[in-house]
């Protein structure tokens, strides 16, 4: 199932790992408030309709083949995050379409499914539980996750008294022991201290194995530089970029730059 | 190719390929689990107070009933005190799933908006709680049965196809309503409202044996009639229930049930993007 279009990158000898056609995808928000039956029926003669619409991506072609770190940069509200969200099957596309060949793990966001009236062992459970991990799996590799947090006795206390980097730590922990096929890392790196920040870094580059895809979206554009080797650039739902890392960084910061120093031009 | 492929493609209402998802909702029955219990250990089901004040709370509202059918009615027994607890208690089931499955959709939106899932574990977890809150109430009222002398026989044991049936209902309850909410947020502040008018009209202050033939017609468009009335007959008077009941509260719950899932499935790819 590999169509033509996949042998003109230079990644033809690996195989697909995603493969993004045509996406659009589109949020319709009320502006207002909530949707309530309320309102429904307030605005139900006059047919009317207070949702706002978001484009938040706008026919994206992409493949991640095996064996790359794809990176994804660009400014707040790219669509950086929702692309992701499409990939992993969270968000349905409004048009086009996405194969994902594998099994993917995403890290979209720290800590999600922790509850935090409950102490570290308990949530690295229900983590673990809610990335899709086996409770055997979790067994085996609890030593590592703990070991890993550097949480000490604190893994044995209410999540409530940690501190967010603390929180973060367990967090990107309890994520790293998962080997998927394909591993999606949202702005996971930037809590923590350095010295964790260094260690956390230090398992993603252990992740890059040939038959593993890596997608990975930051602001660290030296970060990106250093363990991508193919990097796309999303500037308010389009794809302006992609390619080599460096050259495809640089183009981002020309722009903006360019950016800023014409809106500080119309500041004077 | 020996990967597995999976196609995201733009949303349409309908169901999704049914044995990828009932396999998926298997593969994480255990994140289901561990998620009732955090849900269960929030709620302090863990403590003995917690336990204590769960059978309480329906215990000293059914006491607080007695007494004022006591004062009003004047003509009460025993029989009376035992068939308001066991109702409530079974009542509080229906109840629960409501409550806890209403929000459990839109509070669950971090979990939504960052992992993909089968998003009807949500509420199945929801009527989990409900459920694991009214086992030991079970307890509480045998307990109270006998207390009271009332006598015991082999028609209780009706009590399991109709705490089966209880719990069909209540699963389809939380489902429903957890997917209306979505769409209509006002409805978990309605819900107040609805549980006690529910409350009301079920045989739970009184008995359906002593209502007039006029209004008991009715109460086939309540839900949770026939399913009562058959509780108490079953739990506190020993006898069999009638077939007339048994098959009206298995229509009313497999029907709730079969709408409210098929709602929730055709719509939840749709949820992540109105949260
Ligand atoms: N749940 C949602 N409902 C409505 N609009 C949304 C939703 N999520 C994102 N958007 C909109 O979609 C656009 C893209 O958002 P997205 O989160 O993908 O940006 P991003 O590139 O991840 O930004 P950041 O760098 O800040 O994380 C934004 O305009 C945002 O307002
Ligand atoms: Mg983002």
């Amino acid at each position: 199932m590999i169509s033509l279009s996949d042998f003109n990158h230079d990644h033809s000898q690996h195989s697909v790992a995603v493969s993004v056609k045509n996406l659009g995808l589109t949020y319709t928000t009320s502006i207002d408030r909530k949707p309530t039956l309320k309102a429904r029926l307030k605005t139900l003669g006059r047919g009317k309709k207070h949702t706002r619409i978001v484009r938040a991506l706008v026919d994206i072609n992409v493949d991640v083949h095996y064996g790359t770190v794809l990176g994804i940069i660009g400014s707040n509200g790219a669509g950086k995050s929702s692309l992701m969200r499409v990939i992993s099957g969270i968000v349905p596309p409004t048009q086009g379409r996405v194969e994902v060949y594998g099994s993917v793990s995403t890290l979209l966001a720290l800590g999600v499914g922790f509850n935090p009236s409950m102490t570290g062992r308990d949530n690295v459970y229900l983590g673990g539980l809610a990335a899709g991990m086996s409770r055997e799996e979790i067994d085996k590799n609890f030593e590592a996750i703990a070991a890993f947090s550097e949480l000490g006795d604190a893994i044995d206390t209410p999540m409530r008294t940690y501190s967010s980097g603390m929180f973060a730590r367990l967090a990107f922990s309890v994520a790293a022991v998962v080997e998927p096929d394909i591993l999606i890392i949202d702005e996971a790196l930037s809590t923590g201290d350095a010295k964790f920040k260094e260690k956390s870094l230090n398992r993603i580059k252990e992740l890059r194995t040939s038959d593993r895809a890596l997608i990975l979206v930051s602001h660290a554009l030296a970060t990106i530089e250093d363990i991508c080797n193919e990097v796309i650039w999303l500037d308010h739902g389009k794809l302006m970029a992609r390619g080599n890392p460096a050259e495809v960084i640089a183009a981002y910061r020309e722009f903006v730059d360019a950016r800023k120093s014409a809106s500080s031009d119309e500041d004077v | 190719m020996e990967k597995p492929v999976v196609v995201y493609e733009p949303f349409r209402a309908g169901l999704p390929p049914m044995r990828e998802y009932l396999r998926s909702l298997w593969s994480r029955r255990t994140f289901i689990a561990a998620f009732s219990r955090s849900e269960l250990r929030e709620q302090n089901f863990d403590s003995l107070f917690g336990q204590l004040w769960l059978v309480l709370n329906p215990l000293l509202l059914s006491g607080v009933y007695f007494l004022l059918i006591d004062v009003i009615g004047g003509k009460s027994d025993s029989s009376r005190f035992a068939h308001l607890t066991a109702s409530l208690f079974l009542f509080y089931l229906i109840a629960n799933s409501l409550t806890g499955g209403v929000k459990a959709i839109t509070s669950g939106q971090r979990l939504i908006l960052n992992t993909s899932f089968p998003r009807i574990m949500l509420p199945i977890s929801a009527a989990i709680v409900a459920l694991f809150r009214f086992l030991p109430t079970l307890v509480v009222y045998i307990v109270i049965h006998v207390l009271l002398g009332l006598p015991f026989s082999w028609q209780m044991l009706w009590a399991l196809p109709i705490i089966v049936i209880a719990i069909v209902l209540s699963l389809g309850l939380a489902i429903l309503i957890s997917c209306i909410n979505v769409y209509f947020r006002d409805i978990s502040s309605m819900l107040p409202y609805l549980t006690r008018s529910l409350l009301y009209l079920s045989p739970i202050l009184y008995e359906a044996a002593h209502m007039s033939h006029r209004i008991k017609k009715f109460e086939v468009a309540n839900p949770i009639f026939y399913l009562l009335d058959s509780w108490s007959r079953v739990m506190v008077h020993g006898e069999a229930p009638t077939s007339k009941g048994l098959l009206t509260s298995s229509i009313w719950a497999l029907g709730i049930f079969v709408v409210g899932t098929y709602f929730f499935l055709s719509r939840e790819r749709d949820f992540a993007v109105r949260l």
